[in-house]
């Protein structure tokens, strides 16, 4: 197979100079490494080169025949691969692929002076626009389940609740990319409407056309978690039927787990006696994250709670970070928000065991990331 | 006249149901709206508070304005506005199709000065300090009735159904019913009821009273009030001469007896000389029944004494209704609990609780602070407090707890029995204290951890806190493990560790009154009493 590919594309020397030469100014980037290929030819090679940056930062150009070697197997191999394996491996290419993790930081001089609320609205649309903009999760007609953590009756200076303007701005991109509905809900551990309110979620969903659901305990669902602890367990129905369940957790501290993020916010979908979860929290953590394979997460370090948590209550534990955190590997934002926080991502028991199980990775600047301060 | 009287019982039915709705869990300052109305304007109320209290809630002098439009009208407040009165012309009403009305079931009793006998007895037992005024005044009986047993029943009944729908999901092609449903559902949770099913400790009890109350019309026309009812016995003595009185034609009466059937009150106005201002509603179902046109109601001095005979109660009723008072002082009174020699320790009341002797001089056990507690954790007592405190409102931590945010309760109170404090200063105040039980707790019994109590412990500096110990397994190994302690000096006994502890049928970290911050006599703890965080610290 491999072999007939090859075939098809060794070009015969000189043979398609000049239509390649013609174009090639005008092709995007990956186009661009094949064209290479063809453009190798004596002559055209060296004068273009100084041109071609982008294709020196990805290969650096060996000796002619390897490099239509690689090149021709590379592009086979493309070609071969079904094409789910195709967004992985274009992962591989930084400059290229999607990214996983993508975070905005506001600069932390101006931070003190800044209107937080348009902070967070610009971090947000920040980093969802470095991921890739929400078009890369979100479908025309889609139904998305906007998950905060509104665990709590707390004012939002109190960092007990995800920012609401970190909430608002998503539920406005993802209506702009096309979304028929879009739900926010959390399954709180203080009286539902207090902290739907309190937390100032409510008003600022709604201001941009979010559907409130406040949990119904009807209407949990048991279901096969087929996990390694849970086998089973009651799960809010509604949101295992949306087309996308972004998990939005707030950076902070928690009594048990020592943070608080986005794998443990996975609590707030969850019915059933919860508190038991304590008792193996890392695993029962892992087995929902498993369950519910997240697509998205969106951290909110605008403010965080640096003690006292997850409840929180004195402004004295509350830090303005101005960062917001997006990403498609759940253990690699996990491990960027403990990395805000001062802790080492690897010594915390719940992100160890999560990458164990392959949920994600540990190491998150191993991973495509992005980076960028606004202010 | 008739449907003049009917629209205004009508829109003072929807007003009831109104307020009753508005006083919903929303946001924990609570409700906006002057929810406590119907008890403001209850003379009754007033009344027994100012004498078991000597002292009042500040609108509970609109209850004056009731007192005049009785002196001047008679107890058209029976006839015209009570809205338990509406409920039970209602009920009344069916009753012709039940039981043929006859002159000698529907002519006065002598049994009907029962009120006037309840009344006396229990403004007496107000003026000794206990009062079971709320148990039958008519506003606190329906208010009670619909809050705690009507409206979660309603609630029950709409959100199985529409839960049902939405599960069962039956659609038509593309057109699903819960669409339907799901609007009308969300509707009811947003303006009547609330997220959570609202459930009342004895309910039943609450439920067979009020039902009981409204069965009793297809005995009597009105039976409640007519015989029992304690407001309308007040109002009833301020009637004996009011400016607008009943006046009969004797020439055109022919005997019919149309009047008598036709009189919910019984209040005589087929006798030209014998009709009874007291009795009378003022409902003008008479005036209409008489085909003679023989009767009208008109203004007469108040200086005229009425033809009419009045009520006549006689020195030896009211003397027994006297001394039946008092003996209900002595039996409310004469208890451990009323002079400090015991301490209930599941008697926690709600923040802003006054001592529990001022608590039940002034509470008229309506139900308002349980409809808007948001935990539902507010529960009517039945025997926790006594005799004298029956459906008085205690914390249930085992239901739900109360919210660190939230004074609702202290607002909704039209007495002040829970004086309205400010959020700041209800958070100082301690309604008990929280204590681990060992023998459950998890990591004490049985060596695993948990932290649910300190995570949901509200307090910003958190009343529970960790001891770091080592916890050894079957096999030997050993394992740092976070027990947690209660803080006595920080738990304001809000319950929530108890409400969220993993053990649902008896948890491990349990709430009593003990600490209370209103009585200084249940206080195990030197120092730790008295309110607000240790010296020099102040909360945000």
């Amino acid at each position: 197979m491999g072999e007939r590919v090859a075939e098809i594309f060794e070009p015969a020397p000189g043979e398609r100079l000049a239509p390649a030469a013609a174009c090639l100014d005008n092709r995007p980037a990956t186009a661009l490494v094949f064209m290479g290929m063809n453009a190798a030819a004596p002559g055209t090679c060296r004068r273009r080169r100084p041109r071609r940056r982008l294709r020196r930062s990805i290969m650096p150009c060996p000796g002619r025949r390897k490099f239509l070697r690689t090149t021709t197997l590379a592009g086979a191999g493309l070609l071969i691969a079904p094409p789910l394996h195709l967004p992985r491996f274009a992962f591989a290419q930084p400059d290229t692929g999607p990214l996983a993790i993508a975070v905005a930081r506001w600069n932390p001089a101006a931070l003190v002076s800044a209107d937080l609320a348009a902070v967070a609205a610009r971090l947000t649309e920040a980093a969802i626009a470095d991921l890739g903009g929400m078009g890369r999760f979100v479908s025309k007609g889609d139904v998305v389940w906007v998950k905060p953590n509104i665990g709590w009756n707390r004012r939002p200076e109190l960092a007990a609740t995800t920012n609401p303007d970190v909430v608002g701005t998503l539920v406005r991109l993802c209506f702009a990319a096309g979304a028929k509905t879009v739900k926010v809900g959390d399954n709180p551990c203080h009286p539902a409407r207090q902290a739907y309110s309190t937390s100032g979620i409510a008003a600022a969903a709604e201001a941009q056309g979010a559907q409130i659901v406040y949990l119904d305990e009807k209407r949990y669902r048991e279901v096969d978690l087929g996990g390694e602890r849970l086998k089973s367990w009651p799960v809010y129905a509604e949101i295992l039927e949306a087309d996308l369940v972004i998990n939005v957790p707030i950076v902070k501290h928690h009594g048990l787990s020592d943070l608080t993020l986005a794998l443990k916010n996975y609590m707030g979908v969850i019915g059933g006696q919860r508190g038991a979860w304590h008792q193996h929290l890392d695993e029962c953590l892992a087995d929902i994250t498993a369950f519910m394979r997240p697509r998205l997460c969106v951290l909110d370090a605008v403010r965080v709670l640096t003690a006292h948590g997850p409840q929180g209550g004195n402004p004295e534990d509350v830090k303005l970070l101005g960062a917001v955190a997006a990403g498609t590997d759940i253990v690699g934002l996990d491990a960027l928000g403990a990395t805000l926080m001062g802790r080492d991502p690897a010594a915390m028991s719940t992100l160890k065991l999560a990458a164990a199980r392959g949920l994600g990775t540990l190491d998150f600047r191993s991973l495509p990331l992005a980076e960028r301060t606004l202010s | 006249m008739i449907w003049t009287r009917r629209l205004v019982q009508i829109a003072v039915l929807a007003l009831f149901l109104v307020l009753l709705a508005a006083n919903r869990p929303t946001t924990g300052a609570g409700p906006a709206g002057p929810v406590e109305l119907f008890f403001d304007l209850d003379p009754l109320v007033l009344a027994g508070t100012w004498l078991a209290a000597r002292s009042t809630a500040d609108l509970s002098l609109l209850a004056l304005v009731t007192v005049l439009i009785t002196l001047v009208l008679g107890r058209v407040f029976c006839g015209w506005f009570c809205p338990l009165g509406t409920l039970h012309n209602a009920v009344g009403s069916l009753r012709r199709y039940w039981r043929r009305p006859t002159a000698a079931r529907e002519g006065f009793r002598g049994w009907q000065r029962a009120k006037y006998v309840a009344v006396i007895a229990l403004l007496v037992m107000a003026l000794g300090g206990v009062h079971w005024l709320g148990v039958l005044d008519p506003f606190s009986l329906l208010y009670r009735s619909l809050a705690l047993c009507l409206v979660p029943a309603a609630d029950l009944a709409v959100s199985a159904a529409a839960n049902a729908v939405y599960l069962g999901n039956p659609q038509l092609g593309a057109w699903q019913l819960r669409d339907l449903t799901e609007p009308v559902y969300r509707w009811w949770q947003d303006h009547v009821a609330g997220t959570e099913l609202r459930v009342f400790l004895g309910s039943g009890v609450i439920l067979l009273v009020f039902l009981g109350a409204l069965v009793l019309n297809f005995a009597r026309q009105r039976f409640w009030c007519r015989y029992v009812c304690p407001l309308g016995g007040l109002l009833g003595l301020i009637a004996r001469r009011p400016w607008l009185r009943l006046v009969s034609d004797p020439a055109a009466c022919n005997h019919c007896r149309a009047c008598t059937l036709s009189c919910p009150a019984a209040a005589q106005p087929e006798q030209p000389d014998r009709w009874l201002a007291t009795e009378c509603f003022g409902c003008w179902n008479c005036v209409a029944a008489c085909k003679q046109q023989g009767l009208d109601f008109r203004w007469v001095p108040p200086w005229r004494r009425t033809s009419a005979g009045t009520v006549d109660l006689k020195k030896r009723r009211v003397l027994a209704a006297i001394a039946g008072g008092i003996g209900a002082i002595a039996l409310m009174r004469i208890t451990p609990a009323a002079h400090g020699k015991t301490y209930n320790p599941v008697l926690i009341r709600p923040p802003g609780a006054l001592p529990e002797q001022d608590f039940l001089r002034r509470c008229v056990q309506c139900g308002l602070c349980m409809q808007a507690c948001p935990t539902g954790g507010l529960q009517p007592t039945w025997h926790e407090a006594g005799l004298a405190g029956v459906w008085t409102p205690r914390l249930v931590p085992a239901i739900g707890f109360c919210e660190y945010e939230c004074h609702a309760c202290g607002q909704v109170c039209p007495t002040g029995a829970i004086a309205p404090v400010a959020l700041a200063d209800k958070k100082k105040i301690k309604i008990g204290l929280a204590v681990i039980d060992t023998t459950r707790c998890l990591p004490y019994a049985y060596g695993r951890e948990c932290i649910v109590c300190e995570e949901h412990c509200p307090v910003p500096d958190k009343a529970i806190t960790f001891e770091l110990r080592e916890s050894r397994g079957r096999d030997g190994s050993v394992k740092i493990l976070k027990f947690p302690r209660v803080d006595p000096d920080r738990c304001t006994g809000c319950g929530i560790c108890e409400t969220k502890c993993p053990f649902n049928d008896r948890a491990a970290i349990v709430v009593t009154s003990a600490g209370e911050s209103r009585h200084p006599a249940n206080q195990p703890l030197l120092g730790a009493a008295m309110f607000g965080p240790p010296a020099g610290d102040e909360w945000p």
